[in-house]
């Protein structure tokens, strides 16, 4: 017995000294590991999906260079990522939303510059994102005055944020119109909650608080109450990210209050998970809710679909609103061309065959034919037929493809920020047949609404230290700010408006504002400014 | 103990002697070098402007200005307030429950029932506080919470309990949820220290005429009273330690101010946007706290006439 144990413990040990190197280093062949979204869609494998397979046949085998996928969770892939920056064990290629955490690694210079990179192995990637975009990831390090290339951001096809959805099933069964504003708005909600519309458990009006960025929900209903007659330009570049502050906000949030206490709110907006929002919103309770404008529709989780299996008639559509009165508008904020920012992380010691390798990576997935591939996967399994143009139509959803056939063209084709075929028209006319036929019209429409007096958010073209420094601090004052003024008691709400803006602003708002204001002044930013004179 | 003391020079004796033994103690002595001792050079991250890429040596040494920093924040005082307030409450109505717990199993004559019940309060302890963090929302959830629903529903009380949603009701709540996970798997020290116990003493007390009371608070009690207070140490000096996961999951935003702690705080001040320097003048600090609360309940105890833990 003991002899046999001590012959398997000394095999085990050979085994695991033996294998490692082997695998790595073939000859002559370099592992690029890349990471990859995870979002949990049953069935689908990141490490292993269709997409890798694809793009290591195709890139990988020629250019001896084996592709690894490296999945990181979706909602806290900023988190991980600093873990993993810090502790020099990141992936050779990264993405993440989070600004200040790139700006930080750029001062560390722990990251690849690209300039060189792009210069010599990176020409379809310029072709695709284009001079204007690539310059949201260049920036002054060295400080000669000259900016570098430090990262590259996504292409953003389709800048659409805003979805605001009504039950258009309970419209019609209280014989209303749809809202136009924030009063015929308010009667909606009160009938729907009066008649009782989503069973006992009715919810007229539902929003999520984010932890990662508490307003994110409600601040295009918040919007509309600006008083953009005291607003200036200047004001509206320097309270970026903190339109609470803005005149006339306090009233939208003293509705939201009024809202909450006559129940018309999801009572446990700041207390629930995700998981107990969704389930409400699948069983058809909701009156209302505002997320990205393909939301209820989108084939790898159709809210619409398993709603219309709950209740029998159910049915989102987009609304409209939220009209400023000050303007006469109905104001939607969309993203500016940029997505993710995709960086290359030097660590002690990192080769520069692997950076090269990256780029040349990236240039792959950036030639129109490799890029239709790794979006649309297969016809005949993935979409079932094409138009004219050579768009895939009749595209189906996760649960209709097989799991080894699944993909997720966002995550993994990360270079693109939405399906692109080759120009603007066809990307658009794409949209839609993007999606389930019988809900391709709300699909449109939905769209259609998102851009109607649109202004681009606002971001700066320097990096704002004071973010970095206290942006998370404020971004917590900020969830306690919503969470307060629309529980307190009515009669407390000005106090307590008052001292949640207070306790934001000594958090370090005033410091943000300060040098926000001054990269404006400096002519450092991007975006623009709804009430300017037109 | 001083019979196994064996004269000096025999020291290598005895280590020849008895190699294997010290083979397998070289084990949990690499663990703390290599995991314990060897990161400890890191808290001079506290005191540098600190470069993940370039490595501790090679960032710019600033001294103290991370502690200013990070205490002169308004959230500071709350989180420290916060966790002293949790950790105090945690230790009088947890420390406690085991103990009581213990005593009562030990009582039990049917061994089947004291395994089963045994197995049964461990359970929690084993359990991420991930899934106790979605059982406690399940049960206390104002109207949807089982509790709440139900209270509602029988018309017993016409408004939500505010378990989670205010001040005082959220920080019992967490307490005495952190109770039931902890307490079954407290028992396990004390259980094992009892059955140290002299089996000749109770007898003797029986004769005497003691009862069960009297056999547990003259022959029990004072037969782990060193556990109990070593264990009252230690406790003393994790006050101003709190783990993150817990408060984490069961704060949320409308109780932000009563569950923000020191641990998630470090998070948001140094680690999201990988400000380590930050967090780490903020965990040395919390050390630096603990190490001064250990040697002065140590101090205490031995002042009373206890053994302390050095």
């Amino acid at each position: 017995m003991k002899k046999t144990l001590s012959l398997i413990m000394a095999l085990v040990m050979l085994l695991s000294m033996a294998s490692i190197p082997a695998f790595a280093e073939e000859e002559g062949w370099i592992t690029l590991r890349v990471e990859a979204y995870d979002r949990s869609i049953a069935g689908f494998n990141v490490e292993d999906c269709w997409q890798l397979k694809y793009a290591q046949e195709n890139f990988g085998n020629p250019n001896k260079i084996k592709l690894q996928f490296v999945p990181v969770p979706r909602w806290t892939e900023g988190d991980v990522l600093t873990t993993q920056l810090g502790g020099g064990t990141a992936p050779d290629i990264c993405m993440t939303y989070n600004g200040s955490l790139v700006n930080e690694y750029i001062t560390y210079e722990g990251l690849w510059q690209l300039d060189d990179l792009l210069d010599q192995y990176g020409s379809n990637i310029k072709a695709f994102l284009g001079e204007d975009l690539l310059k949201f990831g260049q920036q002054d390090n060295d400080g000669d005055g000259e900016k570098e290339q430090w990262f590259l951001p996504a292409r953003r096809l389709n800048v659409a944020n805003v979805g605001n959805f009504i039950r258009k099933d309970w419209l019609e069964k209280l014989e209303m119109e749809e809202p136009t504003d924030i009063e015929s708005f308010t009667a909606y909600l009160r009938a729907a909650k009066e008649a009782n519309l989503g069973g006992e458990r009715t919810i007229p009006m539902q929003f999520d608080l984010y932890e990662s960025d508490p307003l994110y929900n409600v601040v295009r209903f918040m919007d509309a109450f600006i008083d953009f007659s005291q607003v200036t330009e200047e004001d509206w570049f320097a309270y970026a990210g903190l339109h609470e502050m803005l005149p006339g906000s306090k009233e939208g949030y003293r509705w939201l209050n009024t809202l909450f206490h006559e129940g018309l709110l999801y009572e446990n907006f700041d207390i629930n998970d995700d998981t107990a929002t969704d389930s409400a919103l699948l069983n058809g309770y909701f009156g209302f809710f505002s997320m990205q404008p393909d939301q209820p529709w989108r084939t790898d989780k159709n809210y619409q679909k398993e709603m219309e299996a709950a209740v029998e008639g159910a049915w989102w559509t987009s609304v409209n609103p939220f009209k400023n009165e000050s303007l006469g508008k109905t104001l939607h904020d969309v993203y500016a061309a940029n997505g993710l920012s995709i960086i290359l992380p030097k660590p002690e010691g990192a080769k520069e065959e692997v950076a090269i390798a990256a780029i040349k990576y990236i240039d792959w997935m950036c030639q129109p034919e490799n890029m239709f591939a790794m979006q649309n996967g297969v016809e005949g399994i993935n979409y079932l037929a094409k138009t004219e143009d050579g768009i895939p139509c009749q595209v189906q959803s996760a649960d209709n493809v097989p799991d080894e056939n699944k993909m997720h063209a966002g995550d993994i084709c990360f270079i693109s920020n939405g399906l692109y075929y080759g120009s603007d028209e066809k990307n658009s006319a794409a949209l839609a047949l993007a999606f389930d036929e019988k809900y391709a019209e709300e699909v449109t429409a939905s769209y259609v609404d998102a851009y109607i007096d649109a202004w681009t958010q606002v971001s700066f073209s320097i990096p704002i230290q004071a973010s970095t420094d206290y942006g998370a601090m404020v971004k917590s004052k900020q969830g306690e700010f919503l969470s307060k003024v629309v529980t307190c008691a009515p009669e407390e709400f000005d106090a307590t408006y008052d001292a949640a803006i207070q306790a934001t602003m000594n958090t370090g708002a005033s410091e943000i504002i300060e040098e926000q204001l001054a990269a404006y002044k400096a002519g450092e930013f991007r975006g623009t400014f709804p009430g300017a004179a037109q | 103990m001083t019979d196994l003391r064996r004269p000096r020079r025999g020291t290598l004796n005895s280590i020849w002697q008895n190699w294997r033994l010290y083979v397998m103690l070289l084990l949990p002595v690499a663990f703390y070098i290599i995991f314990c001792y060897k990161p400890m050079l890191g808290v001079g991250i506290a005191f540098t402007k600190y470069n993940p890429v370039k490595g501790m040596w090679a960032s710019k040494w600033v001294g103290l200005d991370n502690f200013k920093f990070v205490m002169k924040m308004p959230d500071f005082p709350v989180a420290l307030g916060n966790t002293l307030l949790l950790n105090f409450m945690g230790l009088i109505a947890g420390f406690p429950v085991p103990i009581i717990l213990a005593i009562l199993l030990n009582e039990l004559r049917s061994t089947r029932v004291k395994k089963l019940s045994q197995t049964l309060l461990y359970l929690p302890h084993f359990l991420s506080w991930v899934i106790i963090g979605g059982m406690v929302l399940q049960i206390f959830a104002p109207t949807t919470g089982v509790v709440n629903a139900t209270l509602l529903k029988w018309g017993w009380i016409d408004e939500n309990i505010p378990f989670l949603t205010e001040g005082w009701p959220w920080r019992i709540t967490y307490t005495l949820v952190g109770v039931w996970q902890s307490m079954g798997w407290g028992t396990i020290l004390y259980l094992s220290a009892i059955t140290g116990i002299n089996m000749e003493l109770f007898e003797a007390a029986k004769i005497d005429g003691a009862n069960k009371l009297q056999q547990i608070w003259h022959v029990t009690l004072p037969g782990i009273r060193s556990t109990i207070v070593v264990l009252l140490i230690l406790n003393v000096g994790q006050m101003m330690n709190i783990s993150f996961d817990r408060p984490y999951i069961m704060g949320n935003t409308r109780v932000q101010n009563y569950c923000d702690v020191l641990s998630t705080f470090v998070y948001r001040a140094g680690i999201t946007n990988a400000k380590f320097d930050r967090a780490t003048a903020i965990g040395l600090f919390q050390s630096v706290v603990g190490l001064i609360m250990v040697g002065t309940a140590n101090f205490v105890t031995k002042r009373l006439g206890e053994d302390g833990i050095w």
